[in-house]
């Protein structure tokens, strides 16, 4: 849209600027109300990234590398095959914040059991860090080790205030280098509201790249 | 003409308006906490050995940050906490950072890079962070000299920001 604010007593030219902003404001309207998503790729060391935001929530993925996954469990005591459980089961770094955009005081709040993603034809849902610690004996991960994956991992639910944000890992359960898309659901105000991340890329293991 | 300097006018201010999410994420807020709720208390061991009680820091208002060196919006605010502490140690208010699950050797490792010169406890096996209200790390409470939750903030902050630490100065009147 290209908007002539130019001087004029043509009356017409007048009244033509005020559809002029009367479109550029329900332009900017819509741009608050629709989600919008921005990939980036980190020039360092390439990896991918998708920023969405809608209304009053961000939220980012980071592609993690099953590496850096792997440096970070071998550190405390799990057991060599969940190490590799979680190393390849496509994490992301997830950054979620209430940023109260709309000034309107809401109450931003995330229930990952909410999410779904479309992998290979199927829906299903992202991991939960719950059902992983419950399944791993002391043999898998002791206590202080569990305290990692309870504590490095995203919260299943947490309520935000304009302002706040968490950081944490989400898991999503398929291979390195597999693609999918995320139906990301959030409460704003009480009110349930969905957004669509498409095509989101899970990080390549190192040994793929052999 | 008067109408087309009203939609100059309007279109300026649209440009403005426009720019205030961005000043507004700039904010550092705290969550004023409603009600009375008062803060569990706990007796843990700093990285030289000084054992700390809560209850000990009745009458001063105290800030509460739970962290861990993994995490990475908790490094990002660990500077400022220190510039803040510097600030606020000599008008009676305590900070202590509560690390969660790691023992004194990595958080010596680790404050070669991050120096703290105030206290930090060690909750090595998470059972007082089990019985606050954290979800997610970091997350910080700032407790009025009464025992009860003032305010939370859920990830990283400023916190030299001089609006922040009037917030939490003004719990000490």
């Amino acid at each position: 849209m290209h908007c002539m604010l130019t001087e004029s007593r043509n009356e017409s030219l007048t009244r033509s600027a005020r559809l002029c902003l009367v479109t550029m404001l329900l332009m900017m309207a819509m741009a608050v109300t629709a989600g919008e998503v921005k990939r980036s790729v980190n020039e360092e060391n390439g990896l991918q990234g998708w920023h969405f935001s809608d209304s009053d929530i961000e939220i980012e993925l980071i592609q993690r590398l099953p590496d850096q996954t792997r440096a970070l469990l071998m550190n405390h005591n799990f057991s060599r095959e969940v190490i590799e459980q979680m190393a390849l089961s496509c994490m992301f770094q997830t950054i979620i914040r209430n940023t109260g955009k709309s000034a309107a005081n809401r109450v931003v709040s995330i229930d990952l059991t909410e999410w779904r993603m479309l992998h290979d034809g199927k829906i299903r849902k992202p991991l939960m860090k719950e059902p992983l610690l419950d399944s791993w004996t002391d043999a898998d991960a002791d206590p202080a080790a569990k305290l990692v994956v309870r504590w490095g991992m995203f919260p299943t639910q947490q309520e935000y205030l304009p302002g706040d944000y968490n950081w944490g890992l989400t898991a999503y359960g398929i291979p390195p280098g597999a693609t999918f898309d995320l139906d990301v659901a959030w409460r704003e105000g009480g009110a349930l509201r969905r957004g669509e991340i498409k095509g989101v890329v899970c990080a390549p293991d190192v040994d793929t790249l052999k | 003409m008067r109408a087309l300097n009203t939609v100059r006018h309007l279109f300026v201010l649209l440009v403005l308006l426009s720019a205030l999410p961005g000043a507004a994420q700039a904010e550092q807020t705290l969550t004023a906490i409603p009600g009375r709720v008062m803060a569990p208390d706990f007796s843990l061991p700093d990285t030289s050995g000084t054992m700390h009680k809560l209850s000990d820091y009745r009458g001063q208002v105290v800030i509460i940050n739970f962290w861990t060196t993994w995490c990475p919006p908790c490094r990002e605010e660990l500077p400022s906490m220190n510039r803040a502490w510097h600030t606020i140690e000599e008008e009676g208010i305590a900070m202590l950072a509560i690390n969660m699950g790691e023992d004194e050797d990595t958080i010596f490792i680790f404050s070669a890079d991050y120096p703290t010169d105030f206290p930090v406890l060690m909750d090595q096996s998470g059972e007082v962070i089990g019985q606050w209200p954290v979800k997610g790390l970091p997350t910080t409470y700032v407790i009025a000299p009464d025992g009860r939750i003032a305010y939370r903030a859920i990830g990283s902050r400023e916190w030299d920001d001089a609006g922040l630490l009037d917030k939490v100065r003004a719990l000490q009147q």
